[in-house]
């Protein structure tokens, strides 16, 4: 198990940036008038908030104890006919108690018909279901967590969860329902490696990093996820498939040079399914990597990773359930040199309770295992883990 | 006293099924003078999947007054249900949520001043187009 302090994963502390984009969040709300509107509607301000409690056996390395989650607010200015933008601000406690700002998203677009608009800046990264449906909506999450694969970047997630670049998305009519699509091309990220590390094992502790001051080598990540919408009897019911392509780089031996020591290809293909209709939420996620070493001898390297999650809604109660598991190579750099890189698999079990349109209360049971590979230590824990919710 | 009963039942149930009628019929869909929409198009714009009429982007506004009626009688969808809908589309695809206008009279103002506007009122008022 690694120790890390002060994992500085771009993320700024308290101080200057916060004030500054509280400011510029309050001169937003202030001065961007809705062009279509009364001049006087302004542009609301929406977010997320949310508080827990968590217990684990003694072998988890997550602490316990009340605490804050995230507080995240976001704004959708239509700017004129065609030109809107979705920014997004979260302030959230790291497991070291400092409160971290994060610019969440960032994104401008220009809304071509109803078929297409093209987004610039930056995004959630279009893959799945989860990542894009509900990132930091906890509210409109019915789990307290996440697939722990698909969770953010210096959080456990394997996957770059957000993306600094181009998006294309838009849904053209297909039969009785809707052909979907997201396209990217972005930076693509980087395995940051900790500068501060107190390391009481051999694992891995290097966190992915997405770039967004700029790309750190020549190849950008590009990405699609492709969909289809059901309607009539099969309402609320989409298919979809996804994948990306883009070298990953890590810089190993963290001493932070320009020369990353380690080059993975990441090549990504799988599927999702999602239906949420009749009061069933019904998600299924899939990824199948097939990594290749383009800086060492080690050739190429398959691993996987799914979840899938079922829940009914009954009043105000919805009961689920979800079972993940990931097979990783610890040959593959990109997983190797992962902090969150280990295979493990995960059975989760719990409910929300709605006391309000904007408000739930969330109970969870978890059971993680995680595997003994090359480099890693086998631990197993249980959590429990609950979660006070509301959106605005 | 039977025809008393008799009587007082008829009317009360005359009178549930005429305001039955009243409320089925409540929600009339209008729209900007420049904007012409089907009755068909309603639900797909204030799902906000169809942004634009033509060139014109497509500006959907609730009326509080009328709202239970009009999410019943176009949306097949409850009051809890549309704003959870739009919470998630907000977030996930930066649309923005129909404005909110507290009755027929804001609505009305709104939608002749605003292009591409498209509301619903319980009677159309002469200068806007009603969605058939």
């Amino acid at each position: 198990m690694v120790t890390v302090k002060n994992v500085n994963v771009s993320r700024s502390r308290q101080g200057g940036l916060p004030a500054f984009l509280g400011a510029t969040l309050a001169g937003l709300v202030l001065t961007i008038p809705a062009p279509a509107q009364a001049e006087s509607d302004g542009v609301p301000l929406h977010g997320f908030a949310d508080a827990g409690f968590a217990m684990h056996s003694k072998e988890s390395p997550n602490p316990k104890g009340f605490n804050v989650g995230s507080l995240d607010f976001y704004l959708t200015p239509q700017f004129d006919n065609n030109v809107k933008g979705l920014i997004e601000i979260i302030f959230e406690t790291t497991s070291a108690g400092e409160v971290a700002t994060d610019l969440e998203r960032m994104q401008m677009g220009y809304t071509f018909s109803d078929n297409a608009t093209v987004w610039m800046g930056r995004f959630h990264t279009p893959y799945g279901y989860w990542n894009t449906g509900f990132h930091h909506g906890a509210q409109i999450q019915t789990a307290v967590s996440r697939p722990r694969f698909l969770d953010f970047e210096d959080k456990g997630g394997i996957l770059p969860a957000h993306m600094v670049g181009l998006m294309a998305n838009g849904k053209v009519r297909a039969g009785g329902g809707k052909f979907t699509y997201d396209a990217f091309v972005g930076n693509g990220p980087k395995i940051g490696m900790a500068q501060d590390l107190v390391v009481t094992t051999t694992q891995a502790p290097g966190t992915l990093s997405i770039n967004t001051a700029g790309d750190d080598n020549h190849q950008a990540m590009v990405g699609l996820n492709l969909g289809y919408e059901f309607s009539g009897m099969a309402d609320g019911l989409r298919l979809a498939v996804h994948t990306f392509r883009g070298d990953v780089g890590d810089d190993s031996d963290g001493t932070f040079s320009l020369t990353l020591l380690n080059i993975t290809e990441v090549s990504m293909a799988g599927g999702s399914v999602a239906y949420l209709g009749n009061d069933w939420e019904v998600l299924g996620e899939y990824y199948r990597f097939n990594n290749k070493d383009k800086s060492g001898t080690t050739g190429s390297h398959s691993s996987w990773a799914d979840y899938l999650q079922v829940g009914k809604t009954i009043d105000n109660v919805t009961p689920f359930i979800r079972l993940e598991k990931t097979v990783l190579s610890q040959l593959d750099n990109y997983f190797s040199m992962q902090d969150s890189g280990q295979s493990y698999n995960r059975q989760a079990l719990g409910f929300k309770y709605d006391i309000s349109q904007k408000a739930s209360l969330k109970l969870e049971l978890l059971n993680s295992k995680f595997m003994a590979e090359s480099g890693r230590i086998a631990y197993s824990y249980r959590s429990l883990l609950t979660q006070y919710a509301i959106r605005f | 006293m039977k025809s008393t009963y008799f009587r007082f039942f008829s009317t009360v149930l005359l009178a549930l099924s005429l305001s039955q009628v009243a409320y089925a019929a409540d929600a009339i869909v209008i729209s900007n003078p420049g904007t012409t929409i089907s009755a068909g198009e309603v639900k797909e714009i204030f799902l906000g999947e169809k942004q634009f009429a033509g060139g014109t982007k497509l500006v959907p506004v609730d009326n509080a007054a009328l709202q239970e009626s009009f999410l019943s009688k176009f949306m097949q969808m409850a009051h809890d249900k549309y704003n959870s809908m739009w919470t998630k589309k907000s977030f996930r695809d930066g649309l923005t949520a129909p404005a909110v206008k507290s009755g027929d009279a804001e609505v009305i103002d709104f939608v002749k001043r605003t292009p591409g506007a498209v509301g619903y009122v319980s009677s159309a008022p002469a200068g806007v187009n009603v969605a058939k």
